[in-house]
């Protein structure tokens, strides 16, 4: 997601300084209090190397809690999970480091000290935990940039790492014993895992819905309406929503967590979520039924939100047409708005009679459809036709392919980056 | 940061590989004689056998130390100390609160339960 909405940019701003100022604060403070006195530089190192990179794993397991309000505290689920991946791999670099510096230590008082610090033979179970902490984040982190992997896969290799995070604080505990700071950060690392864990991938925290409709607005899409079986979700439109679907009468759900944007929202607390067929589990939703009880996690995402008054450019590629709709569904247009749809083909064009009709009757709406086919439009000839470009807030959705060809024309053609907004749900 | 963690994984076992084989790439040392106090050499497997806070040997930078009537001793908790009886405690001994060496005074007073030289 780019740059928060207009109306608020101090305080997006400050938002998106969050996440870093808060893993740099539990590192400074585990560096300042292991800081070493008196030893050589390279035990020096050493030790502050393996401190900043605990405090940045900890740092990095507090970024990866799913709660709506600490997401948005942090500037949004994106960038959050941006800053879980960053500190994870300085991490990781940092505690490649501690080893190294170690066996510098020896060489410097006799070369042959050097393997004798590494050698798992010449050691003991406190520190096989670190070598087994620090080649669990190797082999974790090897797998997390796989991109190529499965998502089942990639996400079950993912938990290596939380496990080498554990086995790399459970090496310091052995070493270390009761000590203050080091006990809070173990606190923090077990309250984010278990938050992780029990709340979010178990989803004891999650809002129960059930399917009272399904509906195919096109081709291997569907639009599912969820109704609250308690509290509702305070949902906008532009946001997303982790949805896990269960077992129906002859519908049998993968239960497995995934982003969806909602496209609908009521006053009763009911939402709407479109599912396009992209993998395993959203193919099986494409059969999904109504009865089927559902868990909602959310709402996240910020990206229609204050919209501001001026005039917008809305640009939809595919299914990234749902925040759209649901905006227009919930409040209109306020203010002169153009919508370019793109899509393959008009079997693939979800509620674009919809879309018409708002076109027709609202005079603040301005639809743009085009099907372009397998090949990316063509942006110069759409970007012609809408006036006053350089006025507008321009908010896109789609591929990524899509979003890059847009802001790179966008950009040629005067528009500040500032004013450019798009969502990626690039989670990985 | 997928190239990041290629290229420093390598490298980190580079250096690793390059530790383990010093031996073969580093020129030959000049023996110098070990400082010995009884003249007796004891095994790492020697030293095992001794791993009871009552009986408590620890193979220390390559020295080998009766710390048995030390350990009531020791100011730290017990199990801290006594975990290490009967072993390669070099490492421990270098890192012991927070990483931190022991100090000079207790290099000298280790210095004192010394019974052997580790046998090489």
């Amino acid at each position: 997601m780019s740059a928060e909405p207009t109306s608020t940019p101090t305080r997006a701003a400050a938002h998106r300084l969050v996440a870093p100022a808060a893993a740099l604060s539990i590192t400074v403070a585990s560096v300042w209090w292991a800081f070493p006195q008196g030893l050589t530089a390279w035990r020096s190192a050493a030790i502050v190397a393996a401190w900043a990179g605990t405090g940045l794993l900890v740092a990095s397991l507090l970024l990866m809690v799913r709660e709506a309000h600490l997401a948005r505290l942090l500037g949004g689920l994106e960038l959050s999970y941006r800053w879980h991946h960053r500190c994870g791999v300085i991490a990781y670099l940092l505690l490649l480091c501690h080893p190294l510096a170690l066996a510098l230590d020896g060489w410097a008082e006799a070369p042959h000290l050097a393997w004798q610090t590494l050698d798992p033979r010449a050691q003991s179970w406190p520190l096989w935990l670190g070598w087994a902490g620090l080649l669990s984040l190797m082999l974790g982190l090897a797998t997390t940039f796989a991109v190529h992997l499965p998502y089942r896969r990639w996400r079950s290799f993912h938990f290596v790492l939380g496990g080498g995070v554990v086995l790399g604080l459970a090496h310091v505990y052995v070493l270390l014993g009761n000590e203050r700071l080091l006990l809070a950060l173990l606190l923090v690392a077990a309250l984010a895992l278990g938050w992780r864990l029990l709340a979010s991938d178990l989803g004891l925290a999650a809002h129960p819905y059930r399917v009272t409709q399904v509906e195919k607005p096109a081709a291997g899409m569907i639009e599912a309406s969820l109704a609250p079986c308690a509290a509702a979700l305070a949902a906008t439109p532009g946001q997303f929503v982790l949805a896990a679907f269960g077992d129906g009468a002859s519908y049998h759900g993968c239960g497995e967590y995934h982003p969806f944007t909602v496209s609908g929202i009521d006053r009763q607390g009911r939402l709407r979520v479109c599912i396009k067929a992209l993998g395993p589990c959203s193919q099986r939703l494409q059969d999904v039924e109504a009865g089927v009880l559902v868990r909602l996690e959310g709402p996240f995402g910020s990206f229609l939100d204050d919209l501001g008054c001026a005039p917008q450019l809305w640009v939809a590629g595919g299914i990234g047409i749902t925040p759209f709709i649901a905006q227009l569904r919930a409040q209109g247009c306020r203010q002169a708005t153009t919508l370019i749809y793109l899509y393959r083909q008009a079997s693939n064009a979800a509620f674009l009679e919809e879309l018409a009709a708002v076109a027709r009757e609202d005079p603040l709406f301005e639809l743009l459809a085009d099907a372009s086919g397998e090949a990316l439009p063509d942006v110069d000839r759409l970007l012609a036709s809408v006036s006053r470009l350089g006025e507008r807030q321009v908010h896109l959705c789609g591929p990524q392919a899509l979003l890059a060809a847009f802001t790179t024309a966008l950009r040629q053609r005067g528009v500040a980056a500032a004013a450019i907004h798009f969502e990626s749900f690039d989670f990985r | 940061m997928r190239r990041l963690f290629l290229f420093a994984s390598a490298a980190f076992w580079l250096l690793v590989l390059a530790f383990a084989t010093s031996q073969l790439w580093l020129p030959a040392a000049v023996e110098t004689p070990q400082p010995v106090a009884s003249g007796e050499f004891q095994a790492l497997s020697e030293v095992a056998r001794h791993k009871t806070p009552d009986d408590c040997w620890m193979a220390i930078n390559d020295q080998v130390y009766d710390l048995s009537n030390y350990l009531p001793d020791h100011p730290s908790e017990p199990e801290v100390i006594v975990a290490w009886c009967g072993r390669e405690a070099s490492e421990a001994y270098r890192t012991k609160m927070k990483g931190r060496a022991h100090s000079a005074r207790a290099d000298r007073l280790l210095a004192a339960y010394r019974i052997a030289t580790l046998t090489p």
